[in-house]
């Protein structure tokens, strides 16, 4: 059964949005996709909904934000960490896959905004039997990686820096997009040394807001819009929790074997080829470099050249992350659908950074302790795969 | 008309079981002894050990004890000081120790971390370290108190 | 395209000393032996289970994963009570998957659910009044209570027939009967529930193993279909009837009509009865009693012993669902609908199972 996305909202994320309440939020989100689809809230046959709850300091917000959602329908709750926001987008997709539903809703929200401060609530995601004790959260396990890489492949600190120059200057084109800040290399180099070597503008920063991706069976789809997203393929991998599990922290090997299965379930033989546009969920500069390498887009050991030699910006060979990315704008348990949802723009044509002629799209999102990946291809040609 | 800000915060005790494979670990600890299982079907030895391996989906059981000593994978320094979190700077890595398959998360020191390039040297992916014991032991994972490069 | 379960597996529920995910390795494995196939024959794993404050670390499903098997493949999480996961391992068998596990884990004995519950509430409007589960609940006991004029004595006595049914499963985390007086002189938690008139936490794991139709038949000889599943919500703000459960019986309708059957052709509940009120305003909103007569309904209802006799935050839903496949397989019905229900008593799942 083919399913494409038909509508997708987002709203401008910022540090923190004063001016709502959690279902509020929700709200402003499900609305703008409702209106790019051209529907109202009650065609609409089910909701898929995600979130991570801690940071949000609102346990199973799905109870009080499902008075935005439409009382009474079915609603579910998704959460798997920082792949939530394609977990939900699969759940959805699957929703109408199934045969049982023809046109539902995911949306997903994030307030990180709310919580003075994301790391310690990062912290609670470790292990407090073994590992907590460490002050763990994301940024050092991201440094863990850029270590690690640059040990292996002689990156430089500028290399890194490159990747933070071109999303810093794409997000300057997308009006939902955070950080909206021109950066050089120096700028990103003198920034403040974070967890070496990582410095603070290599880091993501703390998103407050919400997003909506509505999915519809192919012959409502058609009647929809004339430019339906279709989803050619998706898929999803969770590796063992331990950190020091990781065969190795320069390669990111459990991205590779579900792209390997992504690419075979779209039909897809050369990835740098045939993917016009991908919207990686990269929150640190090296995680771009990594995640290139892994779904065979560089070589191994190329990847930390793509950004200097202009290859992932927008007029390069592999523009990736045109909307900014989720180092401009990160609402982490809804950062995954903005992904997805910015592929399905790319591909409809719509995207407020377009790459020209974008047909083929995909979307990435990882979660845990390196431990998750969740991917999608997007087409414009349901012909593909 | 300025918008009210609620100051909320969750402060809620857990008491987390450890079971039996932690518990084993955090005894040996007490003795200087860092514990992994070996997994019957694939053989590798897992530290932190753990009640199942899951690449065979077996039960472990097999105990082996590992070296104090083993190498750094990698590393980072952190300076930024984060609500609830150690105080900067303090050094975390992944070490895989002498006997072990898999590695293990844990804190480096011995050395000034104020130069993170230098830190980076120091420790390099590859550079052996063993570890650094707290003279009186509790059993807890502090025990260790960090990994230091090996002489 | 028919659905069906081809194995069960489940822990044992009580309060445990090895980590929630440890138990749920013990409950994966018990499944795949029960469908007599490997880990690496099922293709999709989905968890049931709440996150962070449910057990006390956020990203639960990074643990509970490797424990169902989930290594290397694909794994997704519905954070809720686990019987709301069976809805999306119904749809992703419909479309790309050929066996499903699904995992549910349920952990209580680490922490304070109460007040980990209580932080659902919003904090500007709800959460400083302390409204905490029980609380609640006795809310709607006494509006059902008042309503219909039902004595305590009856409810009492839907306690002794819960607790009588779970001494006969060796699976129930409560094993011993109690009498009507006991229930009477225990003491209230909030007025007007008293601490036996409602479900004690405990911990325990399910899994199931469910296949498409074609491949059920090569895994086992004794399927038990899924028929339909529904699932609804209620308001999360007071705007709502306290001695009635309409979101419950949305989701039994929505099961209905995917099942295509009706109340007549079912012959075994089991509901998820949190309190001896909501077994009677359950029994009511499923059409099984008529308005304040739950109490008196004398049919097939939770063998298992039901939520009264095991309640593990997350998989209490799992475990009726399962505890029905069971006796579904061994012949003593051939339909049966099973029932669960999360928050503030504001969401419901209901699946229909028949052999």
């Amino acid at each position: 059964m083919r399913v494409a996305v038909v509508g997708f909202g987002q709203t401008p994320f910022k540090t923190k949005r004063k001016d709502k309440t959690h279902p509020e939020i929700v709200f402003e989100a499900i609305n703008s996709a409702l209106e790019h689809a051209g529907l109202e809230l009650k065609d609409i046959e089910a909701v898929v909904y995600g979130c991570m709850d801690p940071f949000d300091g609102i346990y199973c917000p799905e109870r009080w934000d499902s008075t935005a959602c439409g009382l009474e329908k079915p609603i579910m709750k998704i959460s798997t960490g920082g792949t939530t926001g394609m977990t939900t987008a699969l759940a959805a997709h699957e929703h109408v896959a199934s045969g049982l539903f023809d046109l539902v809703m995911a949306v997903c929200v994030q307030r990180v905004g709310e919580c003075v401060d994301a790391q310690p609530v990062l912290n609670t995601a470790v292990d407090p039997i073994y590992e907590r004790h460490s002050g763990l959260g994301a940024i050092h396990i991201a440094a863990f990686q850029a270590t690690a890489y640059m040990a292996k492949y002689g990156a430089t600190e500028e290399d890194l820096a490159w990747v933070s120059v071109k999303d810093h200057k794409n997000a300057l084109k997308n009006p939902y997009a955070h950080i909206k800040m021109d950066v050089g290399v120096d700028d990103v180099l003198n920034s403040k040394v974070v967890c070496s070597p990582l410095k603070l503008l290599e880091c993501c920063p703390r998103s407050d807001g919400a997003a909506a991706v509505i999915f519809a069976s192919e012959d409502l789809a058609k009647k929809i819009r004339d430019n339906p997203a279709w989803v050619v393929a998706e898929t999803t991998i969770s590796d063992s929790y331990y950190l020091g599990d990781r065969l190795s922290f320069a390669e990111w090997d459990s991205l590779a074997i579900a792209g390997r299965r992504l690419f075979r379930d779209a039909g897809i033989e050369n990835p740098a080829k045939d993917i016009d546009v991908a919207e990686l969920y990269s929150a640190f500069t090296i995680q771009e470099i990594l995640e290139l390498e892994a779904l065979g887009f560089a070589e191994k050991g190329r990847g930390k050249d793509f950004a200097r030699e202009g290859v992932t910006f927008i007029d390069g060979d592999m523009p990736t992350n045109p909307s900014g990315g989720v180092l401009c704008t990160n609402p982490i348990g809804a950062t995954g659908l903005v992904r997805f949802g910015e592929a399905a723009l790319q591909v409809m044509g719509e995207a407020a950074n377009q790459v020209d002629g974008a047909e083929v799209a995909l979307s990435h999102a990882w979660g845990g302790t390196l431990q998750f990946h969740t991917l999608a291809v997007l087409s414009s040609n349901k012909k593909l795969g | 008309m300025e918008i009210k800000e609620f100051e909320v915060w969750w402060k809620i005790p857990f008491k987390h079981s450890a079971g039996i494979h932690a518990t084993k670990f955090f005894e040996g600890l007490k003795d200087r002894k860092i514990l992994g299982v070996r997994c019957e079907k694939c053989g590798r030895v897992l530290v932190p050990p753990r009640a199942f391996c899951e690449r065979c989906h077996v039960e472990t059981n097999e105990w082996v004890e590992v070296k104090d000593e083993g190498v750094v994978e990698t590393l980072t320094v952190t300076y930024m000081k984060f609500t609830g979190l150690p105080d900067p700077p303090y050094a975390v890595g992944v070490v895989k120790l002498d006997g072990a398959d898999t590695g293990m998360l844990c804190f480096l020191g011995g050395v000034d971390l104020s130069d993170w390039r230098k830190v980076h040297e120091t420790f390099k992916p590859g550079t052996r370290v063993r570890a650094v014991w707290k003279e009186e032991r509790e059993g807890k994972i502090t025990d260790i108190l960090y990994f230091e490069p090996s002489k | 395209m028919k659905i069906g379960i081809v194995g069960v597996g489940f822990s044992e529920f009580g309060i445990h000393r090895e980590p929630f995910y440890n138990v749920a390795f013990t409950a994966a494995k018990r499944a795949l032996e029960d469908a007599g196939i490997d880990r690496g024959e099922v293709d999709s794993f989905i968890l049931g289970g709440y996150d962070n404050l449910g057990v006390g670390r956020t990203i639960s499903n990074m643990y509970a994963a490797p424990a169902a098997g989930a290594y290397l493949r694909h794994e997704i999480r519905v954070s809720d009570d686990a019987l709301f996961a069976l809805p999306l391992a119904l749809m992703r068998l419909k479309s790309r998957s050929d066996v499903t596990m699904l995992l549910a884990f349920g952990h209580s004995s680490e922490t304070p659910v109460e007040l980990v519950e209580l932080q659902s509430l919003d904090p500007f409007f709800h959460r400083p009044l302390n409204l905490t589960l029980p609380a609640f609940f006795a809310m709607q006991s006494y509006a059902y209570r008042e309503r219909y004029n039902v004595e305590e004595e009856k409810l009492a006595e839907v306690v002794v027939r819960m607790r009588d049914n779970g001494s006969e499963n060796p699976l129930a985390f409560l094993k011993d009967k109690v009498k009507v007086e006991d229930v009477m002189n225990s003491e209230f938690v909030s007025y007007p529930l008293r601490k036996l008139e409602m479900a004690e936490w405990c911990d325990g794991c399910v899994a199931l193993i469910l296949a498409e139709e074609t491949i059920a038949r090569r895994i086992s000889d004794n399927i038990v279909w899924v028929d339909g599943v529904g699932w609804s919500v209620e308001n999360y703000y007071f705007d709502r009837e306290f001695h009635k459960l309409p979101f419950v019986t949305k989701s039994a309708e929505m099961a209905f009509r995917m099942a295509r059957k009706d109340r007549k052709g079912v012959e075994a509940l089991e509901i998820c009865d949190l309190t001896a009120d909501h077994h009677c305003m359950i029994l009511e909103a499923l059409g099984f009693a008529e308005e304040g007569r739950g109490w008196e309904y004398n049919g097939d209802v939770n063998s298992s012993g039901g939520a009264l006799c095991t309640n593990a935050y997350g998989s209490t839903g799992a475990f009726l669902l399962a505890n029905l496949a069971m006796r579904i397989r061994k012949g003593e019905v051939s339909c049966g609908l099973v029932q669960s229900m999360s928050g503030y008593a504001q969401r419901s799942c209901t699946a229909i199972l028949e052999g």
